[in-house]
């Protein structure tokens, strides 16, 4: 809780702004140019013919939701809760990267959605890969739902981490799927077993465009919401200071005599 | 509209939306924050 003679939370550091600005910069130039080279330059493909330009957005937001967000949530969750590493910089980036997560894991239903409808022929169905990833959408709100529950902070940073942990077991379920279950998702493209990719050329350098086009993004909306949570702390402890302070007043105030009567 | 503008449109119009909106979020929490202790909005 912040002093009453604190005033305000220190700004960010001229390397730090510069540092996000530089984040914010690349990841708009790189998914500009992913854009260009998915929509107007790459060829249609021999199967699924121009239906591949969705694998260029698709893969990559996949990617940041199940393996960049969960890593550092399940990470940063785990380092709060281990006594030696404890600090509320782990439980904030955690907090963090699973509501930047959440946004990325259900625009992975949607566009595999969207690319599964003119290729399956649905626009759902109960496969392994699809209800392990909707599994974890639900899981990533019910950290989102925790962390609304009034508590102390400790309290709360606990809660959530190991929700956290227990969702971090649906990853590698996701991951595995296509290969423990034969359903209609058909296997990695790029991290598959043997990791040799099954995509050559201008598509699969569009393709490695996409996913460090999507990272710059995910590292540029982490430390943004980052700060919104270290700014929310700040402005929510001083609301509380204020309010005390208030009450304490009033307490303190001379009890008003009552007419003709004494002080009661 | 094709589906492959469909999913473009959607995957970059939520991103860009919640970009917005993360930012919008920062600037109000900078402001609040930088005001003095006592002085805040009724």
């Amino acid at each position: 809780m912040s002093s009453s003679g604190e005033s305000a939370v220190a700004p960010w550091s001229p390397v730090a702004t510069w540092v996000v600005r530089g984040l914010g910069i690349a990841a708009a130039v790189a998914l500009a140019a992913t854009v260009w080279l998915g929509l107007w330059v790459t060829p249609p493909d021999q199967v699924q013919h121009n239906l591949v330009r969705l694998v260029y957005v698709h893969p990559p937001i996949a990617w940041v939701a199940l393996y960049l967000a969960f890593g550092v949530a399940a990470v940063s969750s785990a380092l709060w809760l281990w006594p030696r590493t404890r600090s509320r910089f782990w439980d904030r980036l955690a907090a963090s990267a699973v509501e930047v997560g959440t946004v990325f894991t259900a625009l992975t239903l949607v566009t595999g959605s969207i690319w599964g409808r003119p290729t399956w022929g649905l626009w759902w169905t109960w496969d392994a890969r699809l209800t392990s990833t909707a599994l974890l959408l639900v899981l990533l709100l019910g950290y989102l739902a925790v962390r609304r529950v009034p508590a102390d902070p400790d309290s709360r940073a606990r809660r959530c981490a190991v929700v956290a942990l227990v969702a971090a077991v649906d990853v590698p379920i996701v991951h595995f799927s296509v290969d423990w279950w034969h359903t209609l998702h058909q296997g990695a493209t790029v991290l598959n077993a043997n990791l040799s990719p099954t995509i050559h050329g201008s598509m699969a350098w569009t393709l490695l465009l996409g996913f460090v086009a999507f990272t710059l993004l995910f590292a540029w909306m982490l430390a943004i919401r980052y700060r919104v949570e270290v700014l929310s702390e700040h402005v929510q402890d001083t609301e509380l200071d204020v309010a005390l302070h208030e009450r304490w007043a009033e307490g303190t105030d001379p009890v008003p005599a009552e007419p003709g009567g004494a002080l009661v | 509209m094709s589906y492959i503008d469909a999913g473009y449109a959607i995957a970059f119009g939520v991103l860009a939306a919640y970009a917005a909106l993360l930012w919008r979020r920062r600037q109000r929490l900078e402001r609040s924050a930088s005001r003095p202790q006592g002085h805040s909005a009724p």
